[in-house]
């Protein structure tokens, strides 16, 4: 239902605009970006928080732009195929993607997928995944110095992981402390968090959905570069390794985006980051930090997380 | 009796126009996109859930709860009436139903599909509404060693059931399990057997290689039949025009009553589970029936036993796999976390603490699932007699456009050709498979729970660092094993 009607108005858009250049090429001369509508790939199984949130964002989004903005979920390979359609998509501003930076960096440095770290145009940064390293609530380990102590008296002690990224992560502490982690990998939250509440394993990544279990699960230590704004107690790996996971939640666009068409789509963004539904969803729902980095510091950011991935990469590979 | 007095506001504030329209028009909805081919519940509602972002919380939920039923129930039709599963989940109903059909007695057929769906959904709502709390709890103690063990059962039990020889439905059960080892590998994110193809990362999409192996090379089938033998040969009338052959009466439904209450506790067992599915019920159930019928052999020549345990266990699994999503906020199935994605939109935060926090709707919600269920009967009913114009159509003027609608529900969700170029290679393996007497069912059961088979089979050797002898620290795991174990060495000493 949804498609066709987005289909129809998208076809509605191209006979407008070719009516218009038909009447007269001077609309041209002033006619900005956008005008007609964009598409949003969102890289991620539909129903999970990213596609949910895309959602409600996409709406947002398109008030500002003054075009609607469809989103499309382009699921596999941990957000690859999505990555792969839009590092291969035209640099004109009509497809964007709004996806967690992994794919972007880390599926390209560890795994052969036809783009590079170099194939996009990073737009802004609106969001940042909550990372942790978490425990059951009747845990004997109330921090993150209890569980490295009892790791190097008890070898093997077990772990949910929930992508190759923060497996990597995991084992990278693990080789600098010098203890034995068995890693078991799981899809997401969704999987993790029953086999953390039955005591199956003991202890695990989390991407930011133990926010929701308040009583249940513990956060132990962040692996953002900073502490958790709800768990400011427990420490970030970088405190102590001086390395983080980056987490952010981007929008990003094909590699040669034009610099006019970049800074429209910031300024909708910091605009639409600010409506009150989205902002609603996010902070209150999802409980994430709502957050506008754009795209000059956003691409600086970037090329620092890259680096530091590398360092990881090479020790895990 | 406090779940009582809350249930009585539940239905106060669940009986209002607005939500008994948007839950009707839901199931409509839901039945419609159910009858396509490679469109399911699943899809309906993910297409749906934009426009619950009009309504209020709890006529969004309800009307999602609405084509979640529907879609599970609309799947039915063309495995009836056409022989070609809908939905993976409706193919059993093919084995009993489509022989049915051809029998002149489609409309009856369909009927008990429609009776067995909504009274086992009831049935698994009660226990949902119940016993949510204390079912949850023994469902977490499904970890990756019961769940391998499950997995072993469910694949002894079909091997013996969809194929004449176990051994034959036990190599197309693992030719499945092959194909789904293709893609990223689950443990180590490796590459296998993707020849550098990203699309393949995933391995072969579900939707292309379930309807491409069972309702498209079943179509082709049909197509060359129809051009060998004409029009009237090959299919004798789906509905005959005799009103007595297509009646079906309370009480010779009722008298299915064993069936039907088997079917319903498998499905909502299985419900439970997170990422069993529900197709898994359905053929559970339907291996079920037929070991408990003191006639097995009139199975999948139109015993509407068959249908019953299919349809009632499918549609069981859509109250129970709420479990999870309310007592502990993990989604049973997509299904499941798509209303979790609704739930979120609309305020109310999934997790441990949403009975407490927010039970007004929950309840309301439970409340309007009961009612959905004869609003369900009633619009079931009147698509009876819309299909039947379906049924009495010439099948040279019904089966091209089904065609045409397999690619559609293939392609859409994902709108990927790959998807498509997938279902039409999987058609031709199915007619391969159709004439050797390879069981399809059994590659496709395969194929959908070899991914998770691997995945905690070699999770339970991780966890257990390949210490075998911890099989015994699970009884759950253990009576499992065994229980395959016996059901694998009868299935071979009967053939």
């Amino acid at each position: 239902m949804k498609t066709s009607s987005s289909r129809r108005s998208l076809l509605a858009a191209v006979a407008v605009v070719a009516i218009g250049s038909v009447f007269g090429l001077a609309t041209e001369a002033w006619a900005g970006y956008p005008d007609r509508p964009v598409t949003l790939i969102v890289p991620y199984q539909a129903g999970g928080s990213t596609e949910t949130l895309a959602r409600v964002f996409a709406k947002a989004l398109g008030d500002q732009l003054g075009q609607p903005v469809i989103v499309k979920t382009r699921p596999g390979g941990g957000g690859a195929v999505g990555s792969t359609e839009i590092a291969a998509s035209a640099p004109d501003g009509y497809t964007i993607m709004l996806s967690g930076s992994d794919p972007l960096t880390w599926t390209p440095l560890t795994l052969k997928v036809e783009y590079d770290v170099d194939s996009f145009t990073y737009v802004a940064q609106i969001s940042e995944y909550q990372q942790a390293i978490v425990v059951r609530q009747d845990s004997p380990d109330t921090s993150f110095e209890d569980l490295l102590a009892r790791s190097k008296q008890q070898a093997g002690l077990t772990y949910a992981d929930q992508n190759a990224m923060s497996r990597a992560f995991l084992e990278y502490i693990a080789g600098k402390e010098g203890i034995e982690w068995t890693g078991i990998p799981t899809k997401g939250g969704g999987e993790m968090v029953p086999l953390l509440l039955a005591g199956k394993i003991d202890f695990a990544w989390s991407g930011g959905i133990h926010g929701r279990y308040g009583g249940q699960i513990r956060v132990l230590a962040s692996m953002n570069a900073e502490r958790l704004a709800a768990s400011p107690d427990a420490p970030s790996i970088r405190e102590k390794y001086d390395i983080s996971m980056p987490g952010h939640m981007l929008i990003v666009g094909p590699r040669g985006l034009a610099g006019d068409v970049v800074a429209r789509l910031n300024m909708a963004i910091e605009a639409a980051v600010k409506d009150p539904g989205y902002l609603d969803l996010l902070e209150n729902k999802l409980l994430f930090p709502s957050k506008f980095v754009g795209s000059e510091a956003l691409t600086e950011d970037m090329e620092a997380t890259i680096s530091s991935l590398r360092t990881v990469a090479q020790v895990a590979h | 009796m406090d779940i009582l007095l809350h249930l009585a506001a539940g239905f106060e504030a669940a009986l209002t126009v607005t939500n008994l329209l948007f839950i009707a028009l839901g199931i409509a909805l839901g039945i419609v996109i159910g009858v396509i081919p490679g469109l399911g519940s699943v899809t309906a509602m993910a297409v749906l859930i934009p426009l619950t972002f009009y309504m209020s919380p709890l006529v969004a939920i309800a009307f999602l709860v609405g084509v979640n039923k529907g879609g599970t129930s609309g799947g039915a039709v063309p495995s009836i009436l056409l022989n070609t599963p809908g939905t993976p989940e409706s193919a059993a109903s093919a084995f009993d139903g489509h022989p049915m059909a051809c029998k002149g007695q489609g409309g009856k057929a369909m009927k008990y599909s429609l009776y067995s769906s909504v009274t086992g959904d009831t049935l698994s709502d009660l226990l949902l509404i119940a016993l949510a709390a204390p079912f949850a709890a023994i469902a977490l103690q499904f970890g990756p060693l019961e769940l391998a063990s499950v997995l072993f059962f469910a694949f002894a039990l079909l091997a013996g059931l969809a194929s004449e020889s176990p051994l034959k439905g036990l190599i197309a059960i693992f030719v499945g399990i092959f194909l789904a080892t293709i893609g990223l590998d689950p443990i180590d994110s490796t590459p296998r057997m993707t020849f550098g193809e990203v699309e393949l990362f995933d391995g072969f999409p579900l939707t292309g290689v379930a309807i491409g192996a069972l309702a498209l090379s079943s179509i082709f089938e049909q197509m060359t039949t129809l051009h060998r033998y004409g029009e009237r040969r090959a299919t004798a009338s789906l509905w005959a025009n005799d009103r007595a052959a297509n009646r079906l009466t309370a009480g010779e439904f009722f008298s299915h009553w064993r069936t039907i209450i088997r079917s319903a506790m498998i499905g909502s067992g299985v419900g439970m589970l997170p990422g069993l599915g529900v197709t898994l019920a359905a053929f559970l159930s339907y291996g079920a029936a037929r070991r408990a019928s003191k006639d097995p052999s009139s199975f999948g020549k139109g015993n509407p036993d068959g249908i019953v345990a299919t349809e009632a266990a499918n549609s069981a699994v859509v109250g129970s796999n709420l479990i999870p999503t309310i007592a502990i906020g993990i989604p049973g199935n997509i299904a499941a976390a798509l209303l979790i994605g609704a739930f979120m939109i609309h305020g109310i935060v999934p997790g441990p603490f949403m009975l407490t926090m927010h039970g007004d709707i929950i309840y309301a919600l439970f409340a309007s699932m009961l009612i959905a269920n004869f609003i369900h009967l009633a619009v079931g009913r009147v698509g009876i007699s819309i299909w039947a114009h379906i049924a009495r159509a010439p099948r040279s003027a019904v089966l091209p456009p089904v065609i045409a609608l397999c690619i559609a529900g293939v392609y859409l969700p994902n709108q990927s050709m790959f998807e498509v170029a997938v279902m039409l290679g999987f058609a031709v393996l199915g007619l391969l498979m159709r004439h050797t007497g390879f069981s399809i069912v059994c590659l496709v059961i395969g194929f959908l729970l070899g991914g998770m088979f691997e995945a905690s089979l070699r999770k339970t050797l991780l966890l257990y660092k390949a210490d075998f002898s911890s099989v015994f620290s699970s009884p759950i795991s253990v009576i499992f094993l065994a229980l395959g174990l016996v059901v694998l060495a009868r299935a071979f000493r009967k053939s």
